[in-house]
C-alpha cells in the first residue's frame, strides 16, 4: 500500500496582494491603503481612470508649516487622494434632485463626473485639521482629463439648462459646496478588507431625503 | 400674542442652571431668537408625568451665553435677587396681594363669560336639532298620511306637541342662564394665581450688583454660535447620541437636519465615530455634521474669534 502525499502548495497570493507587492517592489511610494481602496474602486464598483494625486507637497514654497502635523507615526498614510470616474452618479443634492425632475432629467442623462476619494484605514488618527487640509489640497489637484464621448438623447436644450443653472449653483453653493468620498478599509485584527464610503461636503448641506 | 418683554431679559442661575419663568420672556426669544431651550416643569404631585412639560424653561449655557452675547439677556443670581424679599414694605405687601386677587377676579370673569357662551352655544345646538327632528318627522307624517289616506287626526297632533315641547324645552334654560353670565363673582369666588415671576413685587431690571458674568461655556460652544448665526434652532442631542440636534426652522414645523458634534483643530477623532455618526444619520434621515474653530482657547482672546474660525463638515453614508 503505497501511501500518496500530496505537496500543498502555497496558496497563491491574491490579486490584491500582488498588486501591492509589485507597487512597493517598483518604488511606488503610495502605500497600501491606497492601493488597496483603488483596487476595491476599479472591481467592486467600476470607476474608470483612476488617479493618485499627491496632496503631502506644500502648495506655496514660503508656506512652511505642514500640513499634516500628526502625519508622524508609521501607519499612518501619506497624505494622497485617489480620482476616478464612478459609473453612476455618486450624489445628488436634493435641491438639484428637484431641479432635474423639473426639467424632465434623469441622472444617467447627464455626462459622468470625476470624484474625489479620502483613502483611510480603520483605526488610523484623523482630526479637523487633516480633514481640513484634504479640502484645501483638493482645488490645487489638477486631475488628467480624457475627453469623453457625448451621447445624445435629445435632451440637450435641457442638459444645457441645467449645466448653466449648476454653473450658478456652483458659485451660491445652494447645491452642496466642495465634495468628497472618505474612504475607510478594515485592516485591523479579523479585517476581511471591507471598503466603506462617507460622502464628507464642507459646510452645512441638508441632508438627502433617502 | 405680541406681548414684548422688557429687555435684557433676566435669565435666572440657580444652583448652575439657567432657567427662565415668564412666559413670555420663552415665547419671545423663540419667536425672534430661534432659542427654544427644554421646559421642565412637572407637576409637584405627579412628578412622573414628564410627557407636558412646563415653566421654568431651562437653557444650555450655549443658549444663555449666546443670548447674553446679543445683548437681549442678562444673567442674574437668582438667590441674591431674593434677598430683596425681605426689605419689602408693608404697603407694597398688600399692594401685592390686591393686584393678585384683581388679577384673579378677571381670571374667574373670563372663565365664566366663556362657559356662559358654551352653554349657549350647546343650548342652541342641541334646539336646532331637536327642530330638526321634529321637522323631519313631521315630514315622515305627512308622507305616511299622503300614502296611507285613511288616518286620524290623533297622530297628526302627535309630532305637533313634540315640537312645542321641545321648544319649550330649549327657551327655558337659555333663559335661565341669563342671570348666571352676567352675576359678578365675588371676591370668595377669585381664582387663586400663582405668578410665574417674582417681579413684582421685586423690581424688574435686577440691580448691577445681582448680575453675573457671561455663562461659562463648553469648547463645543464656537460650533454652537456658527450654526445659530446661520439660522438654526439647536437642541441637546442626547436622545441621536450627539452633542446638538440642528433644525433648520421651529423644531414645530421641521424635520432636523443634522447631528452635530464638535471637536477641537487637532483633537483626535477615530475614523469609527465618523462611521457611527454618518450611519446613524443616515439612518434617521439626517446628516452627520462635524466642525469645530480653526483657534484653540489658548490662541485667542475672545470666543466670539473661535466663532468666526469655525469650520463643519456634512457627512452622509454613500450607499456604496
Amino acid at each position: 500500500m503505497s501511501t500518496k502525499r500530496f505537496e500543498q502548495p502555497c496558496p497563491e497570493s491574491s490579486a490584491l496582494s500582488k498588486l501591492i507587492e509589485s507597487a512597493s517592489a517598483s518604488g511606488n511610494p503610495f502605500s497600501a491603503t491606497t492601493l488597496q481602496i483603488l483596487h476595491n474602486l476599479q472591481h467592486q464598483h467600476l470607476w474608470t481612470s483612476l488617479q493618485i494625486h499627491d496632496i503631502s507637497a506644500p502648495s506655496d514654497a514660503t508656506d512652511t508649516t505642514p500640513k499634516f502635523p500628526i502625519a508622524t507615526s508609521p501607519d499612518d498614510t501619506a497624505p494622497t487622494l485617489i480620482s476616478g470616474i464612478p459609473p453612476h452618479r455618486v450624489y445628488t443634492h436634493p435641491d438639484e434632485q428637484l431641479y432635474m425632475l423639473e426639467q424632465g432629467l434623469r441622472e444617467d442623462d447627464l455626462k459622468p463626473e470625476r470624484f474625489f476619494v479620502i483613502p483611510t484605514a480603520q483605526g488610523q488618527q484623523w482630526s479637523l485639521r487633516r480633514m481640513a487640509a484634504v479640502f484645501d489640497a483638493m482645488s490645487e489637484v489638477q486631475p488628467v482629463e480624457t475627453p469623453m464621448v457625448e451621447k445624445d438623447n435629445g435632451k440637450a436644450k435641457q442638459l444645457a439648462k441645467y449645466y448653466e443653472r449648476r454653473e450658478k449653483a456652483h458659485e451660491t453653493k445652494e447645491w452642496g459646496g466642495k465634495r468628497v468620498l472618505l474612504a475607510m478599509v478594515d485592516k485591523g485584527m479579523g479585517g476581511e478588507g471591507t471598503v466603506v464610503y462617507y460622502v464628507v461636503q464642507e459646510g452645512e448641506v441638508k441632508p438627502r431625503q433617502n | 400674542m405680541d406681548s414684548l418683554p422688557t429687555l435684557p431679559i433676566p435669565i435666572s442661575f440657580i444652583s448652575g442652571r439657567y432657567l427662565l419663568f415668564s412666559i413670555d420672556a420663552v415665547t419671545y426669544l423663540r419667536r425672534e431668537h430661534n432659542i427654544c431651550g427644554v421646559l421642565i416643569g412637572t407637576l409637584p404631585q405627579i412628578p412622573q408625568q414628564n410627557v407636558f412639560l412646563g415653566l421654568p424653561l431651562e437653557l444650555m449655557p450655549e443658549e444663555a451665553r449666546v443670548l447674553v452675547d446679543r445683548g437681549v439677556a442678562c444673567i442674574v443670581d437668582e438667590a441674591k435677587a431674593h434677598d430683596g424679599m425681605k426689605s419689602l414694605l408693608e404697603e407694597d405687601r398688600r399692594q401685592y396681594l390686591r393686584e393678585l386677587e384683581s388679577q384673579g377676579l378677571h381670571a374667574t370673569r373670563i372663565l365664566s363669560d366663556r362657559k356662559g357662551q358654551q352653554r349657549d352655544q350647546a343650548l342652541k345646538k342641541l334646539d336646532e336639532k331637536a327642530k330638526a327632528k321634529a321637522k323631519a318627522k313631521a315630514k315622515a307624517t305627512k308622507a305616511a298620511d299622503d300614502n296611507a289616506s285613511a288616518s286620524s287626526s290623533a297622530q297628526q297632533d302627535e309630532p305637533a306637541s313634540v315640537v312645542d315641547l321641545f321648544a319649550d324645552d330649549g327657551s327655558n334654560p337659555a333663559s335661565s342662564s341669563k342671570p348666571l353670565t352676567s352675576s359678578t363673582p365675588d371676591a370668595q369666588l377669585a381664582m387663586g394665581i400663582t405668578p410665574a415671576t417674582s417681579y413684582p413685587p421685586l423690581p424688574h431690571p435686577s440691580s448691577s450688583s445681582q448680575l453675573l458674568s457671561k455663562p461659562e461655556v463648553p469648547l463645543s460652544y464656537p460650533l454652537f454660535a456658527h450654526l445659530h448665526s446661520r439660522g438654526y434652532f439647536l437642541s441637546p442631542g442626547l436622545r441621536f447620541g450627539c452633542q446638538y440636534v440642528a433644525y433648520p426652522g421651529d423644531p414645530l414645523r421641521f424635520h432636523s437636519h443634522f447631528l452635530v458634534v464638535s471637536a477641537e483643530w487637532d483633537q483626535n477623532i477615530d475614523l469609527m465615530d465618523i462611521v457611527n455618526g454618518g450611519r446613524l444619520g443616515t439612518g434617521v434621515k439626517k446628516g452627520f455634521l462635524l466642525g469645530g474653530p480653526e483657534k484653540s482657547r489658548e490662541e485667542v482672546n475672545s470666543e466670539a474669534e473661535r466663532v468666526e474660525s469655525v469650520r463643519a463638515f456634512s457627512i452622509e453614508w454613500a450607499g456604496m
